[in-house]
């Protein structure tokens, strides 16, 4: 019987194809709406926290605002170092300078730290070397630069062994990073210098720490390594919580995860409204339809259909209509999206099977809903009166 | 032959009352009518006398107001829509005046229709759509559209869609008032022929030479037989 019923609804739209087109082209609309903006919204999301992972998920900072009267100073960092849970970490006290080399200069973000930093951080050396603990020890006066800051400040980048000065004083260059040309580096400032962390803290007047980047034993389990440095801090500044404040790569990704969350849902709303317009449409046409054969539901009444097969033939008419628009919909929008995925280079928009699943349970519930009146029309008519009418 | 058997039909009393701009017509008042298998009975009777009420009456596509009607040992007032559907599909084979045919469908697929309505299998209804439309004699035009047929042909397919259920009566509102004297004869002659091979006939007509050609003959005036 339903196959019947399929069959009759397939010969009824395929009779008036035009008509059919025009009645899907509302939902085709809005299921290409839906689908293009999920996707969109979904694939720059994915881009963007891949980025965020790159910059390496297993690292948590911790900013100390208020000291108690008892500053961090770097032997503190040894007992951080010393949790089961923490494998590296390093100060990162910060300041703006200028610097100069010749005639030309620079402000630059001048980065006070320690060697384990470079592992932290996972920054990657073009030439020369990192800071060693000596260099803190000894409070030497060496300089890595960023490959931006050394084209910057040098026009070139083999500078090992020169010498420029940061807010009047000398430094000598002893490493240069690699070019960073990830999505992040290219929204941060990038013109950074690092130094040892006792040089920096001296310049800037600040000897104590008062940021730390700490990286975890165990990448996946982050929630307990936050836990311990938490209980760490906790216990070192009197219970205060708002003495110091830890951030995570995890956080950042989890806020961008909302707010993405938050778009998919107003721009697949907006794309929804689309889609119930079309269903308004289809609606529309299947009560024209049902009106112009008036005469053939008098005709199958009188040959024994029953309410409930009427019933059946024009709601499955309208799943029908329906279901082929969001075909011809996800059909169009994979195109758009292979050629906005083209413009874009880098980053690729696909539909996800969700999203895909999504656009035909939308869709199948519109022709069914907006379906149920019409048919239901059309199940009631009264065969003698049905049969009289002439169309 | 048939008159000792049980009647197919059993009216008694039916009445049927419409009510027209606030005014009360009674289109059947207290019509008695009984119709034995394998009979072919002509109603005949002017327009307005009541005919069409009884004929959708007879064919179940209406309920009297009172009275009592047993279809083929069934009694119909009391059933829903929903049986009386399926009465219609399984009891009564109609053949209207205008045809009916549903035009977008071959011949074929009209025949099969209401074996469709019926739930058969596939198998079954080729073969019997195929007896229905041999027994026509319009076996080679099954995949006509009813526009590509003549009158006459049309109704030769109605009539095969009517018998393609093996109904109890085959109800006929003016079968050949749409078509011209020849062809006319044409379609009577071949229910003469169904009533030899026991088909049950109920013919509705206003035209009396096309009645005396039948067994009996009810009159019908004022919504009374």
């Amino acid at each position: 019987m339903v196959f019947q019923s399929l069959k009759m609804a397939l010969n009824a739209i395929a009779a008036s194809k035009m008509r059919s087109f025009l009645t899907m082209l509302g939902i085709i609309i809005g299921v290409t709406a839906l689908v293009v903006m999920v996707s969109l919204v979904s694939g720059a999301t994915g881009a963007v926290t891949s980025e965020i992972s790159s910059l390496g998920n297993d690292m948590i900072t911790v900013s100390i605002r208020a000291d108690k009267g008892s500053p961090l100073r770097l032997e503190d960092l040894d007992a951080i170092k010393a949790l089961d849970a923490v494998d590296q970490a390093a100060p990162s006290g910060s300041m703006n300078a200028t610097a100069k080399y010749g005639y030309s200069d620079a402000m630059v973000s001048v980065y006070g730290t320690t060697a384990a930093y470079y592992d932290i951080q996972g920054l990657e050396l073009a030439q020369g070397r990192f800071i060693k603990t000596t260099d803190v020890n000894n409070g030497s006066y060496i300089a890595v630069l960023s490959d931006e800051a050394a084209t910057e400040l040098f026009n070139r980048t083999d500078i090992i062994g020169e010498t420029f000065t940061i807010a009047g004083r000398a430094f000598r260059v002893v490493g240069v990073l690699a070019k960073d040309d990830s999505l992040m580096s290219g929204m941060m400032s990038s013109l950074s210098v690092y130094v040892p962390f006792t040089v920096e803290s001296r310049m800037a007047g600040q000897p104590y720490i008062t940021s730390i980047s700490i990286s975890s034993a165990n990448a996946q389990d982050m929630d307990a390594t936050e836990d311990a440095i938490n209980r760490f801090f906790m216990k070192r500044f009197e219970q205060d919580e708002d003495a110091f404040s830890l951030m995570n790569m995890s956080s950042i990704t989890d806020a961008l995860g909302t707010v993405t969350d938050t778009l998919t849902l107003l721009l697949g709303g907006i794309a929804a409204i689309s889609l119930l317009v079309g269903g308004v449409g289809i609606m529309n046409i299947m009560l024209v339809s049902v009106t112009e054969r008036t005469k053939e539901i008098g005709i199958r009444k009188a040959i024994g259909a029953g309410r409930g097969s009427i019933m059946m033939q024009f709601l499955i008419e309208a799943l029908l209509l329906s279901l082929f628009g969001c075909v011809f919909g996800l059909l169009f929008s994979w195109g758009i999206l292979e050629i906005v995925t083209l413009i874009a280079g880098g980053i690729s928009f696909a539909m996800s099977p969700s999203t895909i699943a999504l656009a035909v349970g939308f869709s199948s519930a519109i022709g069914l809903i907006f379906g149920l009146y019409p048919a239901n029309k059309a199940a009631k008519k009264h065969p003698i009166e049905a049969l009289r009418y002439d169309g | 032959m048939a008159a000792d058997s049980a009647p197919v039909i059993a009216m008694r009393d039916i009445t049927k009352v419409y009510t027209v701009g606030g005014e009360e017509v009674r289109a059947l008042d207290g019509a008695n009518l009984f119709i034995h298998e394998g009979e072919f009975v002509s109603v005949i009777g002017p327009s307005g006398s009541g005919k069409s009420t009884l004929m959708n009456i007879i064919g179940c596509l209406d309920v009297a107001d009172s009275g009592e009607y047993v279809l083929d040992g069934q009694n119909i007032l009391q059933y829903s829509g929903r049986q009386l559907a399926r009465i219609r599909n399984r009891k009564i084979g109609f053949v209207f005046q205008s045809f009916n045919l549903l035009s977008k469908m071959t011949a074929e697929e009209n025949v099969e229709l209401p074996l469709i309505y019926q739930g058969l299998h596939l198998g079954k209804r080729k073969e019997r759509t195929r007896l229905a439309l041999e027994r026509v004699g319009l076996s080679d035009r099954g995949r006509h559209k009813p526009t590509e047929l003549s009158g006459g042909q049309q109704q030769r397919v109605a009539i095969a869609r009517a018998l393609a259920t093996d109904p109890a009566i085959l109800l006929a509102d003016e079968p050949t008032g749409n078509l011209d004297s020849k062809t006319g004869a044409d379609i009577l002659r071949l229910f003469h022929e169904l009533h030899e091979a026991g088909n049950t006939i109920v013919l509705i007509t206003h035209d009396e030479r096309i009645a005396k050609q039948t067994q009996r003959c009810i009159r019908i005036m004022d919504g009374r037989v």
